[in-house]
């Protein structure tokens, strides 16, 4: 009887695993472009939004894959076999993947489209524009600060005034030296380049009560719980669980705004298709409207604001009275030199 | 200590073709020519495309030690390694004194418990670590189930901190380590012939002298087993930790996928990679040395 | 006496252990019928949505039935594979034998991320990613340790002599595998199978590097959305995967219940010989 069931066990194996032998990258196809993002929701409402809609238009399958890896892209495109087309990427990564030849250079008249459509300057790359903006801001559990909140990164920093763990981004680029400098005293203007040694001497002062999250849900979920009622977080994702009834809020005081951008890995053979969607993207604020709208991600155009929907547009980092609150854009030029120093600095101080 | 004799000569009478000419030294017999295919699956999938990644910890960014250097010289590698190290040896310690006694009872209970505690045993297998870590986060947090129900039992006032704690870690891992202990153990036991023990009694010996001498050498094999699967497993851990453990919990596969995915330093994480594990074969083989694994997992001298 | 006691103990410690393995399993099943789109629990709203989104979204349960196809074949090539290598361990004599044991083991040592890695350099060159051979391949290397592991233990304790008598009566070596080693070791190699299969039905690591729009598997569709949000349908599947698995313990258990009882009554009472 054992036999038997191992006899056809083994036989169903090999013909699944023979029939299965299908599969095989196909970038090559004329009209096929690969996208991928970092996955979940936001992507299928990012996709939904601005990709669908053209790739309709224009006859183009769409391939979605997910997450972005930066592994896959420098193994892609060192192999010479590159299959991710337009690929959702940090900027301090588009800055260094740029000069070390890991993505396309933009052709000059997408760069001028999108200085035209309204795009903040500084977020435009040589290989990249940006696809998404959202601000980090000092969020707080509403239960635990019915009252009186932090309302400044110095605040924030007062764990004598406003007692309980404080949550931040377990990621050198999640603004934690930005927050710490700011909170030291910085002038928002004399910010960058950081000093890092500053940084690290301001948050060492609250380092017993630090918290990290690798993850949105982990971020959501230490200040939903009242784990850590402050946290540094992104902003979209607090007025999500807001919206689910969860007992947090933004505070948009100070907020830092942050940003992804879009590239092609290098090499990709349908790159003219990609910088043709760029084109379209930067030329449509509606599609770009619609996936603030779905996503609660600010878009890229400064002229696609009006057309997003007046609840979510308040929070947004665009919107006018969060935009005057705000500290300034996170400077990923300086996170494109300075990310691997750092990141070693900080595993360092979190594993003493 | 039996073996079957291969020599040439029983080859022949039994009309099985000679082994290759090779010279003494790397002569394969009979039974070793079976380890060929898979070690010949593992040299081409394996072992050739894992040597050109790990050469590149003396070529990527440049050619020599440097790699090395920057790794020794950073002493935060060294010291999550060697947390690492510690991690695995608490879990693996915690798990066998777990496994053993519920593997032990399941060979005591009726063949319908028995496949009860089995079915126990695999349900974990079934759902995704994913969703069991963040589930054991929502369990043993400060506001969770854990500490709520005790609370409201008044066996505790305060919530005990259990996340971003070495028991809260070793909670998790043990969680995924139990089911791989378990199995083979169990089923070496299985196999244990039970009238040897009554056959010892009946010659005087007491129960449970009956047991620590007879049944428990007799399970050896595989409580080897799943000691070495639990603590090599125990090595490579990284996510669990990251849910359930704090900062000082760190363990180095962490900081090799930040090398790889996040810092792309593809040499550096070879070197990580390397030292990992060279680490653990030295240590198995200083093991072998103590304990005289090879004696007891496979009976040669 | 002190066996009941001992027994009592045992039978509770056992008690809690299996509470302690199932443990995860009590908090995702109700968290799959949460309303929330965070995972949370205990659920304050209950809903289906999310397996709703189950049947809506077919990427859920084609990259489960991805993973599946996957993981049974690695598991049976790395038991075949596994089960030679263990009998040549313990019973062969082979060259340069602690080196081919570290090459054997390797697979368990070495970081997935590195496994990944270097099985994408090397597949992006053969045309390889995105397969489900691709898969295969790699997850059965991840896999054989297992299953060497856990059959050499089982071989060891397996008695020679029984093998020698069906020898001497004339069975050849196959047969005699077949029919007598074969059986002996089954718990161990069922064991390492086990282990196998769900190395690779759990796999994300290496799964993330091979995957892409043409092959995912259900882990790397569980993962794909972490940085942001994980999405509550994992759990929704995770759910539906042990109702299946447990639906088809239950109906194996049933059949042979009623295959059972069937029985009885045709060999019921004994009635006279001429009907």
């Amino acid at each position: 009887m054992k036999t038997k069931l191992l006899a056809i066990a083994s036989v169903t194996g090999l013909a699944v695993a023979l029939s299965g032998c299908g599969g095989g990258d196909s970038g090559g196809s004329d009209s096929t472009l690969t996208v991928t993002m970092w996955g979940g929701a936001a992507q299928k409402a990012h996709v939904d939004s601005y990709f669908t809609p053209w790739a309709e238009a224009n006859g183009v399958t769409i391939k979605q894959d997910s997450p972005t890896d930066y592994a896959k892209i420098k193994a892609q495109v060192e192999a010479g076999k590159v299959t991710w087309g337009l690929t959702e990427v940090e900027p301090n990564f588009a800055n260094t993947a740029c000069e070390s030849g890991l993505l396309e250079k933009l052709p000059q008249d997408i760069i001028d489209k999108a200085k035209a459509s309204g795009v903040a300057e500084e977020q435009i790359g040589e290989c990249a524009i940006p696809i998404l903006q959202y601000s980090f801001t000092i969020a707080y559990n509403t239960k635990t600060f019915s009252g009186d909140h932090p309302k400044t990164w110095a605040e924030f920093f007062d764990t004598r005034r406003f007692p309980g763990k404080r949550g931040f981004w377990k990621y050198a680029t999640g603004g934690m030296f930005e927050a710490a400098l700011l909170a030291d005293g910085v002038k928002p203007d004399e910010l960058y380049p950081l000093d890092i040694d500053r940084a690290f001497k301001k948050l060492e002062t609250i380092k017993k009560d630090i918290v990290f999250y690798d993850t949105g849900d982990q971020m959501t979920q230490m200040l939903a719980s009242g784990e850590a009622p402050l946290v540094q977080a992104w902003s979209g994702r607090i007025y999500q669980a807001r919206q689910e009834g969860e007992k947090v809020a933004n505070e948009w005081n100070e907020n830092l705004v942050s940003y992804d951008q879009i590239a092609v890995p290098k090499g990709y053979p349908n790159k003219e298709l990609a910088f043709q969607w760029m084109r379209w993207f930067l030329d449509n604020p509606k599609a770009q409207a619609a996936d603030a709208d779905a996503s609660i991600y600010g878009p890229a155009s400064e002229n696609a604001l009006q057309y997003v929907s007046a609840d979510v547009r308040k929070e947004l980092p665009g919107h006018p009275a969060n935009a005057e609150k705000a500290i300034g854009l996170v400077n990923y030029d300086y996170w494109a030199e300075h990310y691997d120093s750092v990141t070693e600095r900080l595993n360092a101080w979190i594993a003493q | 200590m039996t073996t079957v004799a291969t020599d040439s000569s029983m080859d022949t009478m039994q009309g099985r073709p000679r082994p290759l000419r090779l010279p003494q030294w790397l002569r394969f017999d009979g039974w070793g020519a079976l380890v060929l295919p898979l070690l010949l699956f593992l040299i081409l999938i394996f072992v050739a495309p894992l040597v050109v990644m790990l050469s590149r910890s003396l070529t990527d960014p440049s050619l020599g030690l440097q790699n090395y250097r920057d790794l020794f010289a950073n002493s935060v590698y060294l010291r999550v390694l060697g947390n690492t190290f510690l991690i695995a040896t608490i879990v693996t310690a915690v798990t066998l004194a777990l496994a053993y006694p519920y593997a032990y009872l399941m060979t005591l209970v009726g063949p319908t418990w028995r496949m009860i505690m089995l079915g126990l045993v695999l349900v974990p297998f079934w759902t995704s670590i994913l969703v069991r870590s963040f589930a054991l986060v929502l369990f043993l947090r400060d506001t969770g189930a854990f500490n709520a129900t005790l609370q409201s039992l008044g066996v505790i006032d305060e919530p005990i901190p259990l996340i971003r704690t070495l028991p809260g870690v070793v909670f998790g891992m043990v969680q995924v380590a139990l089911p791989f202990a378990v199995l083979p153990i169990f089923a070496t036991m299985q196999n244990i012939d039970r009238r040897l023990l009554l056959a010892a009694e009946s010659l005087g010996a007491r129960p449970s002298g009956a047991f620590w001498r007879i049944f428990v050498p007799l399970s050896a094999p595989g409580v080897a087993a799943g000691l070495l699967l639990t603590f090599i497993q125990a090595l490579g851990y990284y996510i669990t930790p990251a849910l359930l453990g704090g900062p000082k919990n760190m363990m180095i596969g962490e900081l090799i996928v930040q090398q790889v995915s996040s810092v792309l330093r593809f040499g550096f994480a070879a070197a990580l990679a390397t030292l990992l594990l060279v680490t653990t074969l030295l240590l198995l083989l200083v093991a072998s040395r103590f304990v005289d694994l090879q004696k007891h997992l496979m009976r040669q001298t | 006496m002190t066996k009941i006691l001992t027994r009592t103990g045992l039978a509770v410690l056992a008690a809690l252990i299996g509470v302690y393995l199932i443990l995860p399993i009590l908090i995702v099943v109700p968290m799959s019928f949460s309303d929330s789109s965070f995972l949370s629990f205990p659920p304050e709203k209950l809903s289906l949505r999310w397996f709703r989104n189950l049947v809506d979204d077919p990427v859920w349960l084609e990259s489960a039935w991805a993973s599946l196809k996957v993981a049974l074949a690695s598991s049976v090539c790395s038991v075949v594979l596994g089960v030679l290598a263990a009998l040549a361990l313990v019973r062969g004599r082979i060259p340069f034998r602690n080196t081919i044991i570290a090459v054997l083991l390797a697979p368990l040592i070495v970081p997935y991320v590195i496994i990944g890695l270097a099985a994408y350099i090397a597949f992006l060159q053969l045309g390889l990613t995105q397969t489900t051979l691709g898969f295969v391949l790699v997850h059965t290397c991840l896999a054989v340790p297992y299953v060497v592991i856990n059959v050499v233990a089982g071989l060891v304790a397996v008695d020679r002599r029984l093998e020698m008598a069906a020898m001497s009566l004339g069975a050849g070596p196959v047969t005699t595998f077949f029919q007598v080693t074969l059986p002996l070791i089954l718990p161990s190699v069922l064991a390492g199978g086990l282990f196998a299969f769900f190395t690779s039905w759990d796999e994300v690591v290496t799964a993330i590097f091979l995957s892409g729009p043409e092959v995912t598997t259900l882990p790397v569709q569980m993962w794909s959305g972490i940085r942001v949000q994980i999405d509550p349908t994992v759990a929704a599947i995770s759910t539906l995967v042990l109702l299946v698995v447990f639906g088809s313990f239950l109906i194996l258990g049933l059949t042979r219940l009623i295959r059972r009882l069937a029985r009885r009554r045709v060999t019921g009472p004994a009635t006279n010989t001429g009907a």
